[in-house]
């Protein structure tokens, strides 16, 4: 079984006597070990998809399975738990708490984990040190740059060994040469067997991905490997050109 | 553990911002601090009032006095010998509820003489254990005796009021052995009280400062009503000496009566404060036997007295209670509000604790906890302003009324001020543990 597999998800929104279908019938599986982008306009239903992925949200029908476990039915304190333990999250804005060096914000999901404190720190460490910032451990994220900042995001994302990454958008605010930097890390990240989605509007970002779903108005309207990536996966792609 | 990682980060969040906290924290500072000063006057006014109620005897001496008999009993009243010694006895051999017991029979405005020198005093005679039952302490020499007693000596015990009259400026020491005229009669001084007076006095005189009119020993019951007068001008001699010297002859209209052993009084002291009702009945059982059913007596106790004292302490307590509370209550409105703010400042950051696992229970804990604080805060805070007012207010208060701090009034100021922090944090940290973490993360 995938890692995710999505069946005939939908999420409508209400907003007043409109109903609006932000996904619309999607069927999805991701494997363990991918690297995939999600790609499409503004408004397509993108990060409504990643929302739902990553147990921020449940769907308003269909079924989402994440790691074996229904996450369609699960209620407000299991989400909790799943984003906990099998999820980590890198947004475009960071979302660092500025109060906290960088040590205290790798710690957070530990903290929710109900891990020691000794044990905290040790792994907070390592993951630190994985992204590089071994020399800014006490530093608040005011005094870093976007794209350390990130790496630090990046590290609280990892710090609780997750079975899947999702980044929306994660260079959106950095200047290229850094938004290259952090390509490069998810691309080590890769490497080394994580399961990583981004979310992007930046073609030549998801070109660069072994996989690219691309979206339109709540549906997947295509999905490709690159042919290195293809080999070892599962062949079943979907492509739906629908046009209303 | 998530308790005390909760306690940590909402001590963080308040020393952020430390000006706006203390700020918060006024009103619960405020209410804390008349909380406690409320608890310690009133403390102090209830433990001044309790020491000098001993100090007159307590809630444990009663006094039987005599009474008409009822109309229904008017027609035979004269069955009844009224109060005698015999009274005395039988409550001192059946009443296993009654310490100590005296008749008294006085010899009211009795001239004290001791060469030049008159003092005009009530002269009771009793029994050794009027002593204990007026809660009387020696200076110097010894109490009544029952030989005193048996052989109706010459022998009187006498208040410092007397002393100062009599003996003006010579110690109590120096009069013991000496002898005055009770109405013409010599007695012999064997022992002298000592100055009974308020905790005020005392502290008054010890520095050095003298009122004018004499203080407490001043001859009549001036402006400044001392409690303590009649106990200091006492003066005790034997019942029996009373008796044989001065209740012999009972002359009514020319005609002599014959002797009038009746009694004045009656006092005696329970065991057992706690219980009076079942004591007074005892005695009254006892009594109507002697008085052969005559009801031509009466208790007085200070039952009513003492009740009503401490109804007024308990309602000015409740009245000061009260506003520290509304001080209180705004405060917690106070703190509402600042987290109210803070919620809405920080609803980015609760929606990346949510992304990264935190439940809603964990961000209503970590509200919760930081309200708390501040309630703490202000309650500790609010105890030192307390005890700064309190230095303030012993120096103005009367000596016995010294405001007194209890370990439980502490505990209840403080765990009140905690208390309201929770309460006052509840719909702030549901409000923030209800927000949908999408929208919270895409706030602002
Ligand atoms: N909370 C919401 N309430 C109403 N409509 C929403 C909500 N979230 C998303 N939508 C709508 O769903 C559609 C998909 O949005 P979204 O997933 O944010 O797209 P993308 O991330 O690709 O730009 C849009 O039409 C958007 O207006
Ligand atoms: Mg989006």
């Amino acid at each position: 079984m995938a890692l995710i597999e999505l069946t005939e998800v939908t999420k409508r929104y209400r907003v007043g006597e409109q109903e609006i279908a932000a996904l619309d019938g999607v069927n999805l599986s991701i494997e363990a070990g991918e690297y995939a982008a999600i790609i499409g306009p503004s408004g397509s239903g993108k990060s409504t998809l990643m929302h739902l992925l990553g147990c921020l949200d449940t769907p308003t029908s269909g079924r989402l399975m994440i790691d074996g476990i229904d996450a369609s039915r699960a209620g407000g304190d299991r989400l909790s738990e799943l984003r906990n333990a099998k999820i980590g999250f890198v947004f475009q804005s960071f979302n660092l708490l500025p109060k906290f060096n960088v040590l205290q914000n790798v710690e957070l999901p530990m903290i929710y984990a109900g891990l020691r404190a000794a044990d905290r720190k040790s792994r907070a460490l390592a993951a630190i040190e994985r992204v590089g910032l071994s020399n800014r451990v006490k530093n608040t994220p005011l005094q870093l740059s976007g794209g350390q900042m990130q790496r630090v995001a990046i590290a609280r994302a990892l710090v609780n060994d997750p079975r899947i990454i999702f980044a929306d958008e994660p260079t959106g605010n950095l200047d290229s040469t850094t938004g290259e930097s952090i390509l490069a890390l998810f691309q080590e990240l890769s490497a080394q067997g994580r399961t990583i989605v981004l979310v992007t509007h930046d073609q030549e970002i998801a070109a660069r991905t072994p996989r690219r779903i691309e979206m339109r108005d709540g549906k997947i309207v295509a999905d490709v490997r690159t042919a290195a990536a293809a080999e070892s996966r599962n062949p079943n792609i979907e492509i739906r050109n629908e046009s209303e | 553990m998530k308790l005390w990682l909760s306690l940590l980060m909402g001590l963080k969040e308040i020393g952020a911002h430390k000006f706006r906290s203390i700020l918060t924290m006024l009103g619960i500072i405020l209410g804390v601090a008349s909380l406690l000063t409320t608890f310690a006057l009133t403390a102090g006014i209830a433990h001044g009032m309790r020491d000098f109620m001993t100090q007159i005897g307590g809630i444990e001496k009663i006094e039987i006095t005599k009474q008409d008999p009822p109309e229904e009993q008017s027609g035979f009243a004269d069955i009844s010998p009224g109060s005698t010694v015999a009274d005395a006895e039988i409550i001192q051999r059946r009443s296993p509820l009654v310490n100590y017991v005296s008749p008294v029979s006085s010899l009211s405005n009795a001239a004290l003489t001791r060469g030049s020198q008159t003092y005009r005093a009530t002269v009771y005679g009793c029994w050794p254990d009027f002593y204990y039952i007026n809660k009387h302490e020696l200076e110097v020499g010894r109490r009544l005796s029952q030989l005193d007693l048996d052989e109706a000596r010459h022998v009187c015990l006498i208040g410092q009021s007397v002393v100062r009259s009599l003996w003006p400026g010579r110690k109590s020491a120096d009069v013991l052995g000496q002898s005055m005229l009770i109405n013409g009669r010599p007695f012999t001084v064997v022992g002298v009280f000592k100055l009974y007076e308020r905790a005020s006095e005392k502290a008054r005189r010890a520095q050095g400062i003298v009122r004018p009119g004499g203080g407490n020993l001043s001859a009549g019951r001036s402006k400044n009503y001392d409690p303590f007068f009649g106990k200091n001008a006492s003066v005790q001699t034997p019942i029996t000496t009373m008796f044989y010297d001065y209740k012999s002859a009972n002359v009514v209209g020319k005609v002599d009566q014959g002797p009038n052993y009746k009694l004045d009084q009656l006092i005696f002291q329970l065991s057992d404060a706690a219980r009076f009702h079942e004591a007074v009945e005892q005695t009254r059982a006892l009594l109507n036997v002697t008085h052969r059913g005559i009801e031509d007596f009466a208790f007085v106790t200070r039952e009513e007295w003492f009740d009503s004292m401490e109804r007024s302490i308990r309602s000015t307590r409740i009245s000061g209670g009260l506003i520290a509370c509304i001080s209180l209550i705004v405060g917690g409105i106070g703190i509402t509000n600042i987290m109210l703010a803070s919620v809405t400042e920080r609803i980015r950051e609760i929606g990346v604790r949510r992304a990264i696992g935190a439940k809603g229970r964990d961000i209503f804990l970590q509200i919760i906890v930081e309200s708390s604080v501040i309630g703490l805060g202000g309650g500790v805070l609010g105890l030192g302003g307390a005890f700064g007012l309190l230095r303030l207010l012993a120096k103005i208060t009367e000596g016995e009324n010294t405001p007194l701090v209890e370990p439980g009034a502490i505990l209840i100021s403080v765990g009140f001020a905690i208390f309201i922090g929770i309460v006052s944090g509840f719909y702030p940290a549901l409000k923030a543990s209800r927000l949908d973490p999408i929208e919270a993360l895409r706030y602002g």
